[in-house]
């Protein structure tokens, strides 16, 4: 006999989408969305209270099933509803239903909260199974996926690394890595990695002529596994310590160790200086027949741009490192990253291969792409830079370059009357350039902070006399938090420290918008200080399931922290906007 | 720039299940994780009953229960593709998630003991319709000519060993990531949902010349 050949099955989350709202009367109205080609069972749908006796649900009438596999059933292939009148406490809900000829599902369960909050409950199985359970870890058959945890202090925090943590329990280690090779690959298409690119170029053009594919695919892929080994280490340390690596990478000094090293080596780009290793170390290398010392370099340089990357993606990699340090697996963690650093150099591998085959081999045009390359990498640094520095410091710095680049393409240069179409649109390019420079440069001495619009103080003075945010209880302790979230009003919980850049950038940018500011009235604002990294900061975060500064979490006046509204790292206003709408109803 | 955490986690799970392709998940075999069985656990387990050929070069498992329709529309065909074959070993384990009359069915089934009662009462169940109450599963094995009663003895003199068994089953299932019945296992390959005669053996043959 053949059988209908289903789709696979949906998550029975998903097969079965459960909604409940109270209504006006102090009840629950429960629905559940039956995707097309899936069923509830009538019988199946039971409602608990907290003493276990069953609470009657007035059900429609289902339709009737009958067939010589089914047996007599009563069954919905629509989205149906019920209602819970005035539940006196927590209450517990199961329902049960099938993919129509493909699989039954397991019966699922929530407890309710009487206000319709669902609360993340094990899975009892009726029958007195009590070592039916499966271990803590394991995903548990009946447990809605979409479930919230239990914090130390009573807050409910949504599982935002579900999708990760799924992964593992349903595929194994192949899942987890190939899950994050993609999301390496994804990274590979935001503008973190192009500061990789020039790097890379640079790299196969300082080598001049005899550059060829072979030769420059192997010193990218030199490049990029010594990257994803620098992320893989980063999975360790994070494995072991579960500490907060993100906002070290974050710290000033690591920027400014960043940035100088740009400036280096663009300072390198225009021939002031040969970078180059210690004459022993080359020594050593140069009696090896295969240079193996440009490898070893590209290696070096690959392990360093991760740590420059690394700050850029501190939004996925802060996912990915709570998920490491959640499941305290140090092999799997350094694989994952690797993996995540391995997708991330597969552009760069193209570039290898294909940039110095297309590239001439020799003349003047290597010199002007050096220079090129320079510029870039100094925009970098003053990038980098922009982070820890004051803003119209680093407007002052953009003028500069700006500036210089325009006299170097020939603004200034004063051209002869048959001088041709090429060199003139070069120097008209200059001038724009120069003209860029002169804004900057008049936009620091106005005391602009953000290059992107740097006469905004002449057009905003007004906005610009008010840079006040909005006010913020700080706390450092858990009991000073439990205080702080006392009452009903939705809070705002901003994990924040002295010397995390990017909070800086999200008060000065974000947090000072007009818009958040008045959406912020309607929540208490606490602000989690863990400058001084203490044992009690970390078992703060650890409560707030936070890997690190900036974090934002906004919860409910129930106390619970609704999906999908929590902050990671560098935000904007519209992001801000939409997760306080989660919690203020 | 902002990147969407959970955009990008979605996106980034996307790709690399669309880089495994399809929808049957290799089995690993897993070292030193706790709490994962490994693919021997699974199909191997000591106190399993086997039935078909137990020195078969592949091992079928399906995690069932007595009162899954698609279960029980589909173990007829199972149940002649492992005959007609002759070189599978088949385990049928026990997930009952349908209730009291299921977990009262796989117990009274592995009480019967001896193997060839154990297949026989294992069919007479299957080929009934799929809601059962307790009452109908002693019926439908006390026409089938077993005693209900008996079963049950044996089954509660041997509690922890058929108890345990249960148990790991159910710890698979959730490791593994089945969500329901039937699944099945099929070489490495986890196989979610009813599979029809054409498909099982697509999966046979896959599983055969991927071993």
């Amino acid at each position: 006999m053949a059988l209908a050949q289903p789709a696979p099955p949906l998550d029975p989350s998903d097969a079965f989408v459960l909604s409940v709202t109270p209504d006006a009367a102090g009840g629950l109205q429960i629905a559940w969305d039956v995707q097309p080609g899936y069923y509830l069972y009538r019988s199946k749908i039971e409602a608990f209270d907290v003493d276990g006796a069953a609470i009657p649900l007035i059900l429609p009438e289902g339709e009737v099933y009958d067939d010589p596999w089914m047996g007599r059933d009563e069954i919905y292939r629509a989205p149906i509803a019920t209602t819970i009148p005035d539940p006196r406490g927590a209450v517990t809900l199961h329902w049960q239903g099938c993919q129509q000829d493909g699989i039954c599902y397991a019966p699922q369960q929530v407890v309710l909260e009487t206000d319709g909050t669902v609360r993340a409950e094990q899975v009892a199985e009726a029958e007195a199974f009590g070592s039916w359970r499966a271990d803590g870890n394991a995903p548990q058959p009946g447990a809605p996926d979409s479930a919230t945890s239990e914090g130390q202090d009573g807050l409910k925090l949504a599982k935002e690394e579900g999708l990760v943590a799924d992964l593992a329990g349903r595929g194994g280690v192949v899942f987890v890595l190939l899950g994050f090779f993609g999301f390496g690959l994804l990274l590979s298409l935001t503008p973190c990695v192009l500061p990789m690119v020039p790097i890379v170029a640079g790299m196969l053009t300082r080598r001049g002529s005899g550059m060829t594919a072979g030769r420059g695919l192997a010193l990218t892929g030199a490049y990029v596994v010594a990257m994803a080994s620098a992320f893989g280490l980063l999975g360790v340390v994070a494995a072991w310590s579960g500490a907060n690596l993100q906002a070290t990478l974050q710290s000033p000094w690591a920027i400014g160790v960043i940035a100088a090293i740009f400036v280096m080596l663009a300072l390198s780009m225009f021939g002031l200086f040969e970078l180059q290793m210690p004459t022993r170390w080359q020594a050593r290398l140069a009696q090896r027949p295969n240079s193996a010392g440009s490898l070893g370099g590209a290696a070096v340089l690959g392990f360093g741009s991760a740590l420059i990357v690394g700050p850029c993606v501190t939004a996925p990699l802060a996912g990915a490192l709570i998920y490491i340090a959640q499941t305290g697996d140090v092999a799997l963690g350094a694989t994952a990253l690797f993996a995540l650093g391995l997708g991330q150099g597969v552009p760069l591998l193209a570039v290898g291969a294909f940039g110095p085959h297309i590239l001439p081999r020799r003349g003047a045009w290597m010199e002007r792409v050096k220079l090129a390359f320079g510029a870039v990498f100094l925009g970098m640094a003053i990038w980098l830079a922009g982070r820890i520095l004051p803003g119209p410091a680093v407007l002052a710095l953009w003028a500069a370059l700006l500036t210089g680049c325009g006299v170097a393409l020939g603004a200034l240069d004063r051209l002869a009357p048959d001088t041709p179409r090429g060199p003139r649109m070069v120097s008209a390019a200059g001038l724009l350039l120069v003209f860029a420079g002169l804004v900057q440069g008049l936009g620091a001495a106005l005391g602009a902070d953000d290059p992107m619009r740097p006469l905004a103080p002449l057009a905003n003075r007004v906005a610009q006399v008010s840079p006040d945010q909005p006010s913020f209880r700080t706390v450092t302790t858990q009991a000073g938090l439990d205080a702080a979230l006392q009452g009903s009003q939705p809070a705002l919980i901003y994990v924040t420290a002295d010397w995390c850049v990017t909070c800086r950038a999200i008060e000065r940018g974000p947090m000072s918008d007009p818009q958040v500011k008045e959406a912020l009235n309607d929540l208490v604002r606490i602000k989690v200080d863990v400058t001084d990294f203490t044992t009690e900061a970390q078992a703060l975060m650890t409560s707030l399931a936070a890997a690190g500064p900036p974090t934002m979490i906004f919860v409910d006046a129930a106390r619970s922290e609704p999906q999908s509204s929590r902050l990671v790292g560098d935000v904007e206003t519209p992001d801000l906007l939409a997760s306080i709408a989660k919690v203020v109803e | 720039m902002t990147l969407d955490r959970r955009t990008f986690l979605a996106a980034g799970a996307g790709a690399g299940v669309v880089a495994l392709g399809g929808g049957a998940w290799t089995l690993l075999r897993q070292s030193g994780r706790a709490g994962e069985p490994s693919v021997d656990d699974v199909l191997h387990d000591p106190d399993q009953p086997v039935l078909g050929n137990p020195q078969g070069d592949l091992t079928i498992a399906e995690f069932f229960d007595y009162q899954c329709p698609f279960c029980k529309r589909g173990h007829p065909d199972l149940m002649d593709e492992v005959e007609a074959d002759g070189n599978i070993r088949l385990v049928m384990k026990d997930w009952p998630i349908f209730g009291s009359a299921s977990v009262l069915a796989a117990q009274m089934v592995l009480g019967a003991a001896d193997p060839e009662r154990y297949a026989a009462a294992q069919a007479a169940l299957m080929a009934t319709p799929a809601r059962l109450t307790e009452e109908d599963v002693r019926t439908t094995l006390a026409a089938a000519g077993h005693d209900p009663d008996r079963m049950l003895e044996i089954y509660r003199q041997d509690r922890q060993r058929w108890d345990g068994l249960m148990g790991r089953n159910a710890q698979q299932a959730a490791a593994l990531g089945l969500q329901g019945t039937p699944a099945f296992i099929i070489g490495r390959t986890i196989h979610a949902g009813a599979l029809d005669r054409d498909r099982l053996r697509a999966a046979i043959a896959a599983a055969r010349s991927g071993a």
